[in-house]
């Protein structure tokens, strides 16, 4: 019997990638990609994959927050985060959504299949520094790492943080209303709630909470050697 | 450092488009080469991973085509466009970036590139540019505005 995996990137080109780097596996298939987390959702629902993997930056619902929907669903989903990054609060909040494991894309060629191979066998795949951090925290059990440990986001509901992902990536209320099948009073109820509980005062503080706290990410203009345009960060990925 | 030309090459006809491939990210890398090598008249030559091995690639490999991101270590890919159309004239660079900016692209197309693309898109916009950027021809297309500049 195969081993099913589902994708989830925005980037078709990384898709593309990750197909050809999995599927010369005999014995796994992939069965769905899914190009954002409300996507993945879905697939995962229908086609009961044995891993998923899911990047952290997507549009409308990101990776963690599909990590632990997905969990919450159905806790025997196997999900392996990739990401550009690992700095301590994004292992943190991943490992707290209950991933199995954790490659940084820039290694995802070199990870990957080890870290799927891992998940096959039921064991956890993780960077060097997870590991560590994960050992840390078991040396020092004040900061441990651990499912038990609240992350940077304790006081927002998982709807709740759906909707400031959307409102931080610049839907209106009534775009993710439609988005989220609610009314857009519900949603502009969520919206004061979220203000609320963040003491925040505008959309601005909004997207730089969103950003501080990886509910989207930014991809900054190049470093010079050369000058770079005006532009303001964008959202998103790769 | 990375791989080099593919036993494919070889075999395939001489007066086939050699595209170097530049991205920092190997899973990028290998994602361009399953869109180009449906093209049996192209050839990926070689691979990159920053802007400096890819000038030292052009020199070594004689690409047609350089395929190149922009964000990259060491040396990002405007900064290696400009050494390689100072170096190389006749090499074509085709620009394939997450940068969906029309500054951005402004800049692309002064540091000497003939073409700009942008990673959302290019399942829709990459083959039609590789053809039109190694024919001498412009191609550009931002997410929401293909053909910009056409």
């Amino acid at each position: 019997m195969k081993l099913r995996i589902l994708l989830a990137d925005d980037h078709e080109i990384v898709r593309k990638g990750l197909v050809a780097l999995l599927q010369k596996r005999e014995g796994w298939e992939i069965c769905g990609e899914a190009s954002d987390g409300r996507e993945a959702l879905e697939m995962a629902k229908q086609l009961k994959p044995d891993v998923v993997i899911v990047d952290i930056g997507m549009p409308f619902l990101n990776g963690l927050d599909t990590t632990r929907q997905l969990i919450e669903l159905d806790p025997s989903f196997k999900v392996i985060v990739l990401t550009i990054t690992d700095s301590d609060q994004v292992i943190r909040e991943a490992l707290d959504a209950g991933a199995r494991g954790f490659v940084l894309k820039s290694d995802a060629a070199r990870d990957l299949v080890s870290a799927v191979e891992a998940i096959q066998s039921k064991r956890m795949f993780f960077t060097p520094r997870v590991n560590d951090l994960v050992l840390q925290g078991f040396l020092d059990k004040g900061h441990a790492v651990s499912r038990n440990v609240a992350p940077n986001l304790p006081i927002l509901t998982a709807r709740e943080r759906e909707v400031t992902q959307l409102l931080a990536e610049g839907k209106s209320s009534k775009e993710v209303a439609t988005l989220l099948n609610l009314s857009t009073k519900t949603v502009e109820t969520h919206r004061s709630n979220i203000m609320r509980k963040l003491s925040l005062h505008s959309i601005r503080d909004l997207v730089v909470y969103a950003i501080k706290n990886n509910i989207i990410q930014i991809q900054m203009p190049p470093q010079p050697s050369t000058p770079t345009p005006n532009g303001t960060p964008q959202t998103t990925v790769v | 450092m990375v791989s080099e030309g593919y036993g494919q090459g070889s075999k395939k006809a001489s007066m086939a488009v050699r595209i170097l491939l530049v991205d920092d990210h190997p899973v990028v890398r290998q994602g361009l080469r399953t869109l180009l090598e449906g093209r049996t008249e192209w050839e990926v030559a070689g691979e990159a991973s920053d802007g400096l091995e890819a000038v030292e690639k052009v020199n070594a490999l004689h690409p047609d085509v350089v395929v190149l991101d922009i964000t990259m270590p060491r040396m990002n890919g405007i900064e290696a466009c400009r050494v390689i159309k100072e170096k190389k004239p006749g090499v074509e660079v085709l620009f394939v970036t997450q940068h969906d900016s029309p500054q951005m692209m402004r800049e692309a197309l002064a540091a000497g590139a003939r073409g700009y693309v942008v990673k959302s898109n290019l399942a829709r916009d990459l083959l039609e540019a590789v053809e039109e950027v190694s024919q001498h021809r412009v191609f550009t297309a931002l997410a929401h505005n293909p053909n910009t500049a056409n």
